[in-house]
């Protein structure tokens, strides 16, 4: 009851203490918690945020997908093959320090300031950690497992399909996830850069405007997402990877 | 007209001779070198050549670091000879196949499937239909005595109960050659013996070929019908022993017959003789 109480009270006690801290400084660029939670209906009840929203999220899915897609097989594929690894590690290791973010200018040359342009973006961003989790997972697979499937008779591609794939599952989707929440930061950011449509577009045109309490608004409601959707992705990771070793007991999501 | 019987007798004699001695493994000529860390050559196995026969239970037995795994690896394909060949029933070896089961001190299970899952996985990849093939890993999975643990995945078994999952997932796609590598040696005595003995016994109704790595003279004596003893670095035939003792084996019977034991001496005080206990294991 307490352990599934603990994180709603951790967010409860987040938002007392803003209220205090609020009142305490009494400045005009930080509403109070209350205020900022009053803005939120209005902002959802309003049919242009809400296509704002939609705008966001299938942006966001499309880079996460296409990034997880091609993230996967390339990080295994990096796992089992020397030469495949070290041809790529530099590349990856030259992209990793950027922020994606300051990619965007540059992305806009080129793509302009729509939907591809940010949805790469957010491909970028997902695909380090997916690729990174996915070559650990896949460097870390028993020699002996995969000897025993070529005793079955399993090709060298069956292997990494059906042996290394689910072996590296767990490390995989600890990837997933890491990605899942880069994806919403990237997201933002991309939204801010290129300002056409989106939740970050919501934000800081509010944040131009002097409309703070729709600002902090929009803070809490992208906050709620990233903890909604990692709890969701939790829930289906757990579901997926049951047979694994458990790792730790303490939960790291509200899920 | 009074020849042909006498022929065809002589025949039949030619065969009987000929079926207990067919050569189902022959390795011949085999080294292995390695790269080390430093960058060096180090020779793991030096000039191996042995034939293990149609049904035999060949044991090899070693210090640790002889390279006895490595020609165990040599033979499943799974690592190439540096110089030399292996062969199976006169075809060269060039790589893993269902033909040659390995049995790992890792046991290697397949973690995200279960128990009967695991034993499953060989025969659907050999094309048999699913019903059939769970139908006879269920009867294996009993053999190896693990009736009522079809559903559990490996994490929730023990070390003794993986490697009977491992044994029956291995005898599910029928490899003519088992080929086990240290099995037991990751186990604890107790559960140890019960596994030898449950191995002999499964190993007594179809009597394949086994080639079994171990570097316990106990282990060795009390399943083999041949020991293969080897020096460590580089890894070389020291001598072969027949274990000339009637089957089937009980464990009880065995240990107090002074055939074993002599056995069991004779290897331990060869290998003491050899210098090879004064090396670090």
């Amino acid at each position: 009851m307490m352990r599934r109480a603990a994180p709603f009270l951790a967010c409860f006690g987040l938002l007392v203490v803003w209220q205090v801290a609020s009142l305490a400084l009494k400045n005009d660029s930080v509403p109070t918690a209350w205020e900022a939670i009053r803005a939120i209906p209005a902002i959802l009840g309003d049919k242009d945020s809400l296509v704002n929203f939609g705008a966001s999220l299938r942006r966001m899915a499309t880079g996460f997908g296409v990034a997880v897609a091609v993230s996967i097989p390339l990080g295994l594929l990096m796992g089992r093959s020397r030469a495949v690894a070290s041809f790529f590690n530099p590349l990856l290791m030259v992209i990793y320090p950027v922020p994606k973010a300051a990619l965007m200018p540059i992305i806009m040359l080129w793509l302009g300031i729509g939907d591809l342009a940010k949805t790469l973006v957010i491909f970028l961003g997902v695909s380090l950690p997916v690729i990174y989790h996915s070559f650990e997972g896949a460097k870390a697979v028993e020699e002996k497992m995969l000897w025993s499937g070529a005793a079955m008779g399993l090709s060298a591609t069956q292997r990494l399909v059906r042996i290394v794939l689910p072996a590296a599952l767990p490390e995989i989707l600890t990837g997933c996830r890491t990605g899942l929440v880069l994806a919403l930061i990237t997201m933002i950011t991309s939204e801010m850069i290129a300002r056409q449509s989106g939740a970050g577009n919501i934000l800081f045109n509010a944040l131009d405007m002097g409309q703070y309490d729709t600002v902090f608004a929009m803070i809490i409601i992208v906050g709620a997402m990233g903890i909604g959707l990692d709890a969701l992705f939790e829930r289906m990771r757990t579901r997926l990877v049951r047979w694994s070793e458990p790792q730790f007991d303490i939960p790291l999501s509200f899920s | 007209m009074t020849v042909l019987p006498s022929r065809s007798e002589a025949r039949v004699e030619l065969l009987a001779a000929q079926k207990p001695a067919a050569a189902m493994i022959e390795i011949d000529h085999v080294s292995q070198v390695f790269q080390t860390s430093a960058r060096q050559d180090h020779l793991a196995l030096s000039d191996i050549s042995l034939t293990i026969e149609d049904g035999a239970f060949v044991s090899i037995l070693g210090p640790s670091g002889c390279g006895k795994s490595t020609l165990l690896y040599i033979v499943g394909g799974f690592v190439p000879p540096t110089r030399g060949a292996a062969k199976m029933k006169g075809r060269a070896i060039r790589g893993p196949g269902p033909d040659r089961g390995p049995v790992f001190q890792e046991f290697a299970l397949f973690p995200w499937k279960s128990v009967l899952g695991n034993v499953m996985y060989g025969p659907r990849q050999q094309g048999v239909r699913h019903a059939e093939a769970e139908a006879q890993s269920r009867a294996l999975i009993e053999m190896v005595g693990l009736k009522g643990f079809e559903d559990f995945y490996p994490k929730e078994l023990s070390g003794g109960m993986k490697q009977r999952v491992a044994l029956a997932r291995t005898l599910a796609y029928h490899p003519e050659v088992l080929l086990m590598d240290e099995p037991f040696g990751a186990l604890d005595a107790h559960t140890r013996t019960r596994l030898q003995n449950d191995l002999l016994s499964i190993w007594e109704r179809d009597r394949k070929t086994v080639l079994f790595v171990t570097h316990s003279v106990e282990e060795a004596v009390f399943l083999s019908d041949k020991v293969v003893m080897m020096t460590r670095s580089p890894g070389r035939i020291r001598q072969i022993v027949d274990i000339d003792l009637p089957r089937p084996r009980r464990r009880t019977e065995l240990l107090l017959d002074p055939r074993y034991q002599k056995y069991v001496v004779d290897i331990d005080r060869m290998f003491d003789d050899s210098g090879e206990n004064e090396l670090p294991p």
